[in-house]
């Protein structure tokens, strides 16, 4: 971090897919929502003299099939990471501008899965589901094409979000693993089943792909872990599957996770050992009462000396926190852990939900902040 | 000892169902088509049900949104509220949010009712319903009602709607209470809960009260439990160990959550009615209520209908021949 001012600045994952992507990629052509969208942004980010110019134009001229899928979905990945890069971000990736989400691509990469059907998630939401059934084993590392382009074109530091063994687990029905416990299938043969789940996707599937990401250049690598605080008493299976996929691997290891009484996972957490950073929401519990940061005293409270990613933008909300906002929560903070030298700014999680203006001014927000505090703390770089 | 077997909760929406609904949503369908997929899925549900074997018929439930929404939606008082997890799952309901005390409005919750369940459909009808504690525990209450109050409320209301309902000829009630072995009540809070049951058992004139737990183990509850005036007390046999229920349930009609749809494998036949034997053995059930433990809606529509098939195979060792014997 010796290069990097105080209060570096990241992204955590995905952000909205502009609609000249989703129409283009379609090979439909733009209507005038897509149209404007493309040329309102355009301005802001120029994309057309860049090594993309043939496909803007394609667009543009309403002839996404001249460009072709693959050159669009390229053009929205160079579209997230000049989105990030230009409003100062320090870490950057490609909004998950390939990905469908963080589950289904992750486990069609592997064998040993069969998709069940649709579950509901809440009221017309669902997300399709997948049985472990047999043996975990990867097809062939993924995540490689993409990260391989934001190599080739960011400018900024290229950081990897992967889904965890543990989510993936959990997401997941665990049908192999137990079917090979006998007797009846109480809470503790469960959890059995489900240890051996978790380890096998991490060294199966995870630490392959960790590996061959490394091997093609990736050094900082988010490992998200959004299921982490669904069952307390598996907190320690959080951490064996993160360190049985960065088992041996060389890399600057962070762990996102989210809307989870972090409480519940100490003091498991500590022994995640080659993970840096922990990289966690807060903003959307910070309420009138100003202390959704008070929980960071864990840290504190258990000595753990990492890196705190701080979530200072509510990703489930329009309104945009003002500069002075998100100052405050980093000084709130650096009086928690002391030294400010531990943190790193971060909206809570990825902006995906959010419309790009809205997540554009929410970040622009975070810069002014860090940059308010950045001031007090350094004032040479005024 | 009598044997019943059926659906203890909102059974998932078929795949089907699923695109129709996600269509309406975007605009791609309309609401006339949707209700009609509505009417032939809940007709399917039933056949499935009459096929199984299944003493008691719930047609699904399928266009309950959650579990609270019929009442969050037909009492007064409430307003929906934020996205919210259903315990240690992920899945998600909107939770109610309480501002004033709350006032049912006669016959808006018999009107949600699912349709083949009303006409000839009432006698073999289960009607579900939030628990008073579990209802009272996940909604935000801003009505300025202490919760151990609130409970015995909405225990008076839910009594109300028994009471419509039976006299719509509705017999069988099922109570959904994973609170209760989640966040089990203390002090005045119990109390308040037994005087919430009271309050339905006094409306429920010959018909049948079951109180459904899941996500937790009921072991430590037990006592409680039986102090409710319910029939049946539902039990998640896979949180809860028989050999740790206590005798205070002796004799007592018992519901066991056998099938986990936490997972896709498909339980034992054998070993299910070898369970059952074990509580019949220890605790002498007047009744025993065959079920799925959580809800089956944590499973797509395929492994729910092919993991349900236990319960009659189950059945059918339990009642056989040798049923009595192990």
């Amino acid at each position: 971090m010796s290069d990097l001012p105080l209060f570096p600045m990241q992204e955590i994952g995905s952000l909205m897919k502009p609609r000249w992507q989703l129409l283009g990629q379609r090979g439909e052509p733009l209507d005038a929502r897509a149209l404007d969208e493309l040329e309102i942004w355009e301005k802001r980010l120029p994309l057309a003299d860049g090594p993309m110019a043939a496909t803007v134009k394609a667009l543009r001229a309403g002839r996404p099939r001249e460009a072709g899928a693959e050159a669009v979905r390229d053009l929205g990945a160079l579209f997230a990471l000049r989105f990030f890069e230009s409003v100062g971000l320090h870490r950057v990736y490609d909004g998950e501008a390939r990905r469908i989400e963080m589950y289904e691509h992750a486990i069609r990469q592997m064998r040993g899965f069969q998709f069940q059907g649709h579950v509901r998630s809440f009221d017309n939401k669902y997300y399709l589901k997948a049985a472990g059934t047999g043996e975990i084993r990867l097809e062939r590392p993924y995540h490689l094409e993409e990260f391989d382009f934001v190599q080739r074109h960011a400018r900024a530091t290229p950081k990897i979000p992967i889904t965890g063994a543990y989510t993936l687990a959990d997401w997941s029905y665990n049908e192999y693993y137990l079917s090979r416990t006998t007797g009846w299938k109480n809470r503790a043969t469960r959890r059995s089943a489900q240890r051996e789940f978790v380890v096998e996707i991490a060294r199966q599937a995870l630490r392959p792909t960790i590996a061959a990401l490394v091997a093609a250049g990736a050094r900082v690598i988010q490992i998200d872990e959004p299921a982490a605080g669904t069952h307390p008493d598996e907190a320690d299976l959080v951490v064996e599957g993160f360190n049985a996929a960065t088992d041996g691997i060389d890399a600057e290891f962070s762990m996102h996770i989210c809307y989870s009484d972090y409480r519940d996972l100490y003091p498991a957490l500590l022994e995640a050992k080659r993970c840096r950073q922990w990289a966690w929401e807060f903003a959307n519990r910070d309420f009138e009462d100003r202390d959704g940061y008070a929980i960071l005293n864990l840290l504190n409270e258990y000595g753990d000396p990492r890196e705190v990613g701080l979530g200072v933008l509510d990703v489930h909300r329009d309104e945009i926190e003002s500069p002075e906002l998100v100052a405050d929560r980093i000084r709130r903070t650096v009086r928690i852990l002391g030294d400010p030298r531990r943190l790193w700014i971060n909206p809570d999680c990825g902006l995906r939900t959010r419309s790009l203006d809205v997540a554009y001014a929410k970040l622009e927000a975070m810069a002014k902040g860090a940059q308010q505090v950045r001031e007090e703390y350094e004032p040479s770089r005024r | 000892m009598q044997l019943h077997t059926g659906l203890a909760s909102v059974f998932p929406r078929s795949e089907a169902l699923v695109a129709a609904t996600r269509d309406f949503d975007r605009g791609r369908t309309s609401a006339e088509a949707l209700e009609e997929l509505y009417a032939r899925t809940e007709t399917e549900v039933i056949a499935l049900e009459e096929r199984l074997g299944f003493d008691a018929r719930t047609a699904g439930y399928l266009r309950w949104q959650d579990l609270f929404r019929p009442l969050a939606e037909t009492w007064d008082g409430f307003t929906v509220g934020p996205v919210t997890r259903w315990f240690q799952t992920n899945t998600f309901f909107r939770r109610p949010v309480l501002h004033t005390p709350p006032e049912r409005r006669p016959g808006e919750l018999a009107a949600r009712l699912p349709k083949p369940l009303t006409g000839p459909g009432v006698a073999a009808a289960k009607v579900l319903l939030p628990g008073p504690y579990t209802f009272t525990g996940l909604l935000d209450n801003r009505s300025g009602e202490p919760d151990s109050a609130l409970i015995h409320r909405i225990g008076r209301l839910l009594a109300e709607e028994v009471k419509e309902l039976r006299g719509k000829g509705y017999r069988t009630f099922q109570f959904q209470e994973p609170l209760l072995v989640d966040r089990p009540p203390e002090g005045v809070a119990a109390e308040s809960v037994l005087a919430a049951y009271q309050s339905i058992a006094h409306q429920l004139s010959g018909g049948t009260s079951i109180v459904w737990t899941y996500h937790g183990d009921a072991a430590p509850v037990a006592p409680l439990l039986a102090r409710l005036a319910v029939g049946v007390v539902g039990v998640d046999l896979a949180e809860t160990e028989v050999a740790k229920l206590p005798m205070a349930l002796e004799h007592k009609g018992i519901g066991l959550g056998v099938v986990d749809p936490r997972t896709t494998l498909v339980e034992d036949a054998g070993e299910v009615a070898r369970i059952v034997r074990a509580v019949r053995d220890r605790l002498h059930p007047s009744s025993v209520w065959l079920s799925h433990g959580a809800p089956i809606d944590l499973l797509p529509w395929e492994p729910a209908t092919r993991k349900l098939h236990v319960l009659p195979a189950a059945r059918q060792l339990l009642e056989g021949p040798d049923g009595g014997g192990r």
